[in-house]
């Protein structure tokens, strides 16, 4: 049950005719009794609410920074009408559109109801209560009752960084057998033979093809295929810190976590290396399996990688890199490319991941990808006052550790990209691209 | 503009209306000034009565303002005329002083208690206050001629004198009980500055006012409420002066507000709780380790990492590998660019700066090496 403006209203009208009344005494009981009368008969004629049957429909999934519309359809199977308001409460991160949207059902009719949500962050967002108020004739007061009717949207990584896709596509196809003075070389393997044209390598002539067929044949080459990339991401406490600007209206000025952009470099780095004919695996680790896409066909890889990294949120422990290095070792058998999606933190480093990645670099290529801050790139370059001077030496001694860092880890065979938010997904591409025309898979 | 803002635009207006309004009210409705009073001796409005008290003075007749009932009773003696008007404030206790206390009386318009201060007097009903002629044997009254009476018309008792008649009473009606001599008048208005110059009015008002050497004359107290609590044991709070409508409107509005308050209180469906990440900028340990820089006063080693900076990045541009010693990119920049090697070489190793200028000095000078290598 629940009042209404208008029952408050009355009420203060009452007041008035109690000020001019010759009995004031008898006029406020006689108010209190016809408000509380009409009040009751209003909510005896208002809308049966108890028996409203709900339904739901609409998308399930959406892209962060698009809207998702979800309906809500609305029986009403009793005998009368039900008139009034209704709030569809969803969690505030899915940012639905309106409170509460008016409601109007006759008697055994259904109306659909339709909840727009745009969401600001990342991962599942659940509709919480339908609440409908049901006002009765007079507009005294309302019956109300709150249901739960479930559902789930779950809000994907945006995958901004596709539009380096087809830049990296072309220069993949530049490595790819399109090329034709392409060489026999580490990271590649036979193709076909073909006849000879002016320009190829004469190094290339497979001879004894020759002397069976009437021209003079080349073998042909092409990089190698099938290999297996494994991308880790890093969902310890590192990961949670913001940088940069958030490219989705409405996450806050703090920017983005840092695990946000690492997801969209491994989208594109997954998207490019599935595209090359690899198989990509993934892996979220902080100190337990967070998440993983193990085997999935290269068609469905990039839905079923986008719908696995939608609830990771970025835990507030300490990484365990031992544990990440034996799962990785535990699911790679074979030599792969592993993509090590972390913070070049070099406190972190030195404690966690550096004993252990001996065992680790020593079967497998490892590439270690980081956000750099922006933020610690201003700061850096600040300089007039003693407090920005302070402030640059502070930054240059973090980038000096990271240079530290990045300098020990290409001793130990890894490959390090440190980019800046906007440009790490395109950098880890190409990196990739060269590892893959390095024949170093 | 749209329609919702003008229709806002409205509300504020009138809103702002309504709460200039009822701020003005009470300003308009208690704006009197002390010269504007009723019937007071110093009160020089249409309805004061200064020019009365200035002719009686000329007379020789004291006039003595009482603001109070008591200060009244005080000042009355054998030989005093006490004058109550309409404007005086009276409770019945103060009335009964009133008609104990010594000398005559004279009571002049609609006055509360008439039966304490005239007892014997009763009101015949209402006159049209006009321009009336004596008709009686009263001295004062046949010698002032007609006079403005009117306003309640009295029946006075046995052996009293009734003059201007109106009705089948007299507005004005003498008699002498207990030793005093009681004068009633049904309206004042006569004895006004406005009306005092018309007809046979200061006449009338210096026979009848001026009939002993000292006039007491009761006027309208500052603060009637306080008058009347002061005055006696018979004392109402502010709460007893309420009427009992406006107790029971507040309590409706109470009422009122309570269904407000259940309408407002009401909720429409259940507060949603959520779990949020945490929004902390990653650049928050460098900031923090910049101000404990800034706090600790650390020159050595924000002059150190800035130094190191920079030779890390100029090592590659002078072709040096990345173990070079700082002594060594020093060297070799000063070749580069044809500077003198030692101030360079202070400039990448030389002592900690002494002072923040110093420091600022510093990464300036460094900025300047590095673009020189740059540019050379």
């Amino acid at each position: 049950m629940a009042l209404t403006g208008r029952a408050g209203l009355l009420a203060a009208l009452a007041a008035i005719v109690v000020l001019l009344a010759p009995e004031p005494g008898l006029v406020v009981l006689a108010a209190a009794l016809v408000l509380f009368a009409l009040v009751a008969a209003d909510l005896l004629l208002a809308g049966d609410v108890r028996g409203l049957r709900f339904q739901r429909d609409g998308d399930r999934r959406v892209r962060l920074g698009q809207s998702a519309a979800v309906g809500l359809v609305v029986e009403n199977p009793g005998r009368r009408r039900v008139r009034g308001v209704l709030r569809d409460a969803w969690q505030p991160s899915a940012g639905a559109a309106v409170r509460q949207q008016a409601l109007d059902v006759p008697p055994r009719e259904r109306r659909r109801l339709v909840t727009t949500l745009t969401p600001v962050r990342r991962g599942d967002r659940r509709a919480v209560a339908v609440t409908v108020r049901a006002a009765g004739p007079l507009g005294l007061a309302a019956r109300q009752r709150t249901f739960h009717v479930p559902w789930t949207v779950r809000v994907l990584p945006p995958f901004l960084s596709r539009r380096h896709l087809p830049s990296r596509l072309a220069r993949l196809r530049e490595l790819d057998g399109l090329h034709p003075a392409m060489v026999r070389g580490q990271g590649t393997e036979f193709d076909s033979l073909r006849e000879y044209v002016v320009g190829d390598d004469v190094r290339s002539i497979d001879w004894r093809a020759s002397a069976r067929s009437n021209d003079v044949v080349v073998r042909t080459w092409r990089p190698e295929r099938d290999r297996r990339v494994l991308i880790v991401l890093d969902t310890g406490r590192t990961s949670a810190g913001r940088v940069g600007v958030a490219p989705v209206p409405g996450s806050g000025p703090s920017g983005w976590p840092r695990l946000d952009w690492s997801m969209d470099a491994a989208l594109l780095l997954a998207a490019l290396a599935a595209r090359a004919g690899d198989r990509v695996d993934f892996l979220a680790y902080d100190r337990a399996v967070r998440a993983q896409v193990a085997g999935a066909p290269r068609t469905e890889l990039l839905s079923s990688l986008v719908n696995a990294m939608a609830p990771i949120e970025a835990e507030l422990v300490e990484a365990d890199a031992a544990g990440m290095v034996a799962a990785v070792l535990s699911r790679a058998r074979r030599r792969c490319l592993v993509v090590l999606l972390t913070d070049l933190n070099a406190a972190a480093m030195r404690e966690g991941l550096l004993p252990v990645l001996p065992s680790l670099s020593s079967r497998h290529m490892v590439v270690v990808a980081s956000v750099a801050d922006p933020r610690v790139a201003d700061m850096a370059a600040g300089r007039g006052t003693p407090e920005a001077v302070y402030d640059a030496a502070a930054a240059e001694r973090l980038r000096g550790e990271r240079r530290e860092i990045t300098a020990v880890l290409r001793r130990h065979g890894v490959e390090v990209v440190d980019a800046l938010p906007e440009e790490v997904a395109p950098a880890l591409a190409d990196a990739y691209l060269a590892l893959k025309a390095a024949g170093r898979l | 503009m749209t329609a919702t803002r003008r229709r806002q635009a409205a509300w504020v207006a009138l809103l702002a209306a309504l709460v200039l309004g009822a701020a003005a009210l009470p300003v308009l409705l208690t704006g009197r000034q002390p010269d504007g009073r009723p019937l007071d001796p110093a009160g020089t409005s249409l309805d004061g009565g200064a020019a009365l008290a200035r002719l009686l003075e000329a007379h020789g007749v004291r006039v003595v303002r009482a603001k109070t009932p008591d200060a009244a009773v005080s000042a009355a003696g054998p030989f005093t005329l006490l004058l109550v008007t309409e404007a005086s404030f009276l409770d019945r206790g103060a009335a009964g002083r009133l008609a104990a206390a010594f000398g005559d009386r004279l009571v002049v318009g609609s006055v509360p208690y008439l039966d304490v201060l005239a007892p014997g007097v009763r009101k015949d009903g209402p006159a049209h206050t006009r321009s009336r002629a004596p008709e009686c044997a009263l001295r004062e009254a046949v010698r002032a001629g007609s006079a403005y009476t009117g306003g309640t018309s009295y029946v006075g008792p046995p052996g009293s004198t009734g003059c201007y008649p109106a009705g089948d009473g007299h507005t004005l009606v003498r008699y002498t009980a207990g030793g005093h001599t009681v004068t009633v008048l049904g309206d004042a208005s006569f004895m006004t500055n406005l009306r005092l110059a018309e007809d046979g009015n200061a006449a009338l008002a210096l026979n009848l006012a001026g009939a002993r050497p000292t006039l007491v004359w009761l006027t309208e107290p500052d603060d009637p409420v306080q008058a009347a609590g002061g005055a006696d044991g018979e004392a109402r709070s502010l709460g007893e002066l309420i009427p009992d409508g406006v107790k029971w409107a507040v309590f409706q509005l109470a009422l009122a507000v309570a269904v407000v308050a259940l309408w407002r209180g009401r909720r429409l469906g259940p507060v949603v709780v959520e779990r949020l990440p945490v929004a902390v900028r990653a650049s928050e340990t460098v900031e923090g380790r910049g101000r404990l820089y800034r706090s600790r006063r650390a020159r050595d080693r924000a002059a150190l990492a800035l130094r190191a900076a920079a030779a890390d990045r100029l090592a590659p541009r002078l072709g040096l590998p990345r173990t070079a010693t700082a002594q060594e990119v020093a060297v070799a920049a000063a070749a580069r660019t044809g500077r003198d090697p030692a101030p360079v070489v202070t400039l990448l190793c030389g002592p900690p700066p002494g002072d923040d200028a110093a420091l600022v000095a510093l990464a300036a000078h460094l900025d300047t090496l590095e673009r020189q290598v740059r540019d050379s």
